[in-house]
């Protein structure tokens, strides 16, 4: 079975002085994978510039946008239509063989391999003496003690807009646990790499009910690789596992590889952005 | 009417029998090699000798021939020190060095590929996973990458030192962004504008053909699909240590010198900005750190960079040289692996030793550091120019245990050697208006392109210009020699 989404990215850029030259690069289109498939795509700009898709670095897929005529202010918006299977995330969770499977995520071979996820990043670094705030029980799967992490992550932190930001470390999280999902992300990731899990930050659109409209964000989530299965996302916002409400665009190591705008800009002084995002069931 | 007493300029040389001097033997006779020109040097006196080199050195000025020393208070311009008093190896020590330097430089390319592709010597158990897992220059986004030609390290810079022992030694392996190479060849026009009389009378290989060879080797590795590539010099502009070297290059080549905002990248691929409007660009020597390139892609606050440059680059529509994450393997710990490393890649033995090193990272080694700081030089992992080394000899009891403290704070950060004795070279003091013994070390020029490779017979003789100094390095004060490579 599947459904169709229409998702759009809205964004509004102010500068104080006017801006002789920019490029921003938007990492916001829906990745092809095993359960969506990207439709169309529809791009727009106040201002009228050129844009063009490019890659990071990667491979995922980026919007870019570079204006040449002064401005001070511009507009952008992107729809995607996407189709996306509907999966039971259950359905592929084999028998575990589970002495073998936390002797192979010790092996070197897959240390090497995973190298890049399992690497601590600055997003992802725990404060001295929190390094043991989650350990796997090695009597259950990996998957099994996964799940308790995300439960675990999810009751840890308090919901709550406002407290943190882009930049916020998981010092600042474990001192005061208020977050979005970047903060759950963060934590989720870092705990589950403590216990030698290769693990990812994902971003994303998270399709919050049909007919759900308004203002909203981007979401953001984990996937975990798990012996005999592969990556598995886990959703510690909402202590969820990933499902086809969650619509994925890239992941990377921690919010800095996925970070959705980045611009250059070529002016002086302060400048304002803000961006939303609606999410729609297509009947 | 008395005649000005002339000094001959070697006599109030000091020979210390305790160091390796390259011109004298210990009984005051001239190498083989050194004969003719103190032969004719002889008929000198230490006054023309300054004059010459004064004369010299105002060129180098005249040039703009300068670059920057950084420190805590200040930027100053400075010109390289230079002396018309040429260190000269002859062609059976010479072809030691040179096939040694390539057996290093194709050595680590292979490292290069296989850590950015199967990361075989990891798992093999060569190298430790730790080597690249915490190392800052492992750029994840080259995972998987073929650069054109599979080359990473185009230009190498391989620092060696002869030791009281005669032998050379391998101190370092620079392959992000090596500078110099303008020196060797300025060195050598001031030498010869000065001294041709001298000069003429050994049979010296050129250095000038460096830039051409330069050329040949980025046009090597043209992207696929380019007939007749298009290359240019990228530098961060003329605030940069390194700007005279980059502005001289491009010019050699008789290609284009550009900044950041002199390209932009449309449909992934790179154009020039030019007065008759865009122009596509194939191949670019950079001269930016791999984290300045492109803001879209590493840091956002870089203006030296292209936005959108890594993208055209991993499309394989221009050509990076070096390439992105290089940095990696000039690590000084992964240095201390180079024996392991020519062995595992080409079966070879090293031509050029290595010194011992001890890694801080390992708990016994750590130890054996911790204890014998006194008699050990002390190295930051990561950092280049000669900044934050320590040379425990020349610490107080209260330094060694600051140095003790630095390194139980992050082992993983510093590496130490034996205090290596580097050989002496007589070099001209302003200060004593004579000749005295100062430690040289060779920077030689190593380039790799698809089926290609050079590497520049000759080099810069770095000199420290302060007495018993053992660090080298322009930025730390260092001066220069020109470097005479006879033929056979």
């Amino acid at each position: 079975m599947s459904f169709e989404y229409s998702v759009t990215y809205y964004a509004e850029n102010n500068y104080e002085n006017p801006v002789e030259n920019a490029y921003w690069q938007f990492l916001i289109v829906p990745e092809n994978n095993d359960t969506q498939e990207l439709i169309s795509v529809e791009i727009k700009n106040s201002l009228e510039a050129k844009s063009g898709f490019s890659q990071n670095g990667f491979g995922f897929q980026t919007i870019r946008i570079n204006t040449s005529e002064r401005f001070q202010k511009i507009n952008f918006s992107a729809t995607f239509k996407l189709k996306k299977i509907s999966f039971n995330p259950f359905g592929q969770i084999p028998i575990f063989d589970i002495p073998s499977n936390y002797e192979l995520v010790k092996s070197l071979n897959f240390k090497v391999d995973h190298e890049p996820y399992l690497r601590e990043t600055k997003y992802t670094a725990l404060p001295a003496g929190s390094e043991n705030l989650f350990v796997f029980d090695t009597s259950i799967s990996i998957f099994d003690n996964l799940q308790k992490l995300n439960k675990w992550v999810y009751l840890f932190i308090h919901f709550n807009t406002g407290v943190t930001h882009v930049n916020t470390l998981l010092e600042e999280i474990i001192n005061n646990p208020e977050g979005v999902c970047q903060d759950f992300t963060h934590l989720f990731c870092a705990l589950s790499k403590k216990n030698n899990i290769p693990t990812r930050y994902v971003s994303g659109y998270l399709h919050q009910g049909n007919g759900y409209f308004g203002d909203s964000q981007m979401h953001a989530w984990a996937e975990a690789y798990i012996p005999q299965v592969g990556w598995i996302g886990f959703d510690p916002t909402n202590n969820l596992l990933v499902n086809d409400n969650h619509i994925k665009v890239a992941h990377g190591k921690d919010y800095n590889d996925c970070s959705p705008l980045k611009g250059v800009v070529y002016s002086q002084g302060a400048n304002k952005t803000s961006h939303f995002v609606e999410v729609q069931a297509e009947q | 009417m008395n005649p000005e007493v002339k000094k001959p300029i070697f006599s109030s040389y000091i020979n210390n029998p305790a160091l390796f001097d390259e011109v004298f033997n210990t009984d005051g006779s001239a190498k083989n090699v050194y004969q003719t020109l103190l032969d004719l040097y002889g008929n000198h006196s230490i006054q023309d000798y300054v004059q010459l080199n004064n004369k010299a050195k105002s060129s180098f000025f005249n040039q703009g021939i300068t670059f920057q020393v950084y420190d805590n208070k200040e930027t100053q311009e400075k010109i390289f020190p230079f002396d018309l008093f040429p260190r000269i190896i002859d062609e059976d020590e010479w072809e030691i060095i040179e096939r040694g330097a390539i057996q290093r430089s194709r050595a680590l390319n292979l490292f290069l590929w296989d850590i950015y592709h199967d990361k075989k010597i990891i798992k093999d158990g060569i190298v430790p996973l730790d080597l690249i897992s915490s190392s800052a220059n492992y750029l994840h986004q080259m995972i998987g990458v073929d650069p054109p030609g599979g080359i990473y390290n185009h230009i190498s810079g391989t620092d060696i030192i002869k030791h009281s022992d005669g032998n050379y030694y391998v101190l370092e392996d620079n392959i992000r962004c090596p500078s110099g190479v303008s020196y060797v060849i300025c060195n050598r026009t001031a030498l010869k504008r000065a001294l041709f009389g001298v000069f003429n009378h050994y049979k010296t290989h050129s250095v000038t053909n460096y830039a051409e060879n330069l050329l040949d080797i980025l046009e090597s590795v043209k992207p696929k699909g380019v007939d007749v590539p298009n290359c240019v010099v990228i530098t961060p502009g003329m605030y940069n240590s390194a700007f005279y070297e980059h502005s001289y290059l491009a010019k050699a080549m008789g290609v284009e010198l550009v900044e950041g905002r002199d390209l932009f990248v449309e449909n992934d691929f790179v154009y020039m900005k030019t007065i008759r409007g865009p122009i596509k660009v194939d191949v670019i020597y950079r001269r930016v750190d791999d984290q300045y390139l492109d803001p879209l892609e590493f840091r956002a606050d870089s203006s030296l960079g292209v936005p959108g440059l890594f993208a055209a680059y991993i499309k394989g529509n221009v050509c990076l040289a070096n390439a992105p994450g290089t940095g990696v393997a000039d690590d000084k710990a992964i240095y201390t692996y180079m024996p392991e490393i020519i062995k595992y890649y080409l079966d070879e033995t090293p031509i050029l030793n290595n010194v011992h090193t001890y890694h801080c990272s390992r708990p016994n080694e750590l130890k054996y550091v911790l204890e014998h700081i006194h008699e050990l030089v002390v190295k930051p992992v990561d950092e280049a120019g000669g900044y934050g080394i320590s040379i425990g000899n020349r610490l107080s009891k209260a330094e060694i245990k600051v140095v003790q403290e630095e390194i139980k704070q992050n082992p993983r950060k510093y590496i130490a050697q034996p205090i290596m004795s580097l050989s002496v070279h007589p070099t001209y003091i302003d200060d004593s208006e004579s000749f005295e013994q100062r430690h040289v070390d060779l920077r030689t020029f190593t380039l790799l392109g698809n089926n290609k490779e050079f590497v520049l017979k000759g080099g810069l003789s770095r000199v420290a210009l302060k007495k018993g100094n053992l660090i080298v390095n322009s930025s730390q004060g260092g001066g220069s020699k020109d470097t005479w490579v006879l033929k056979k």
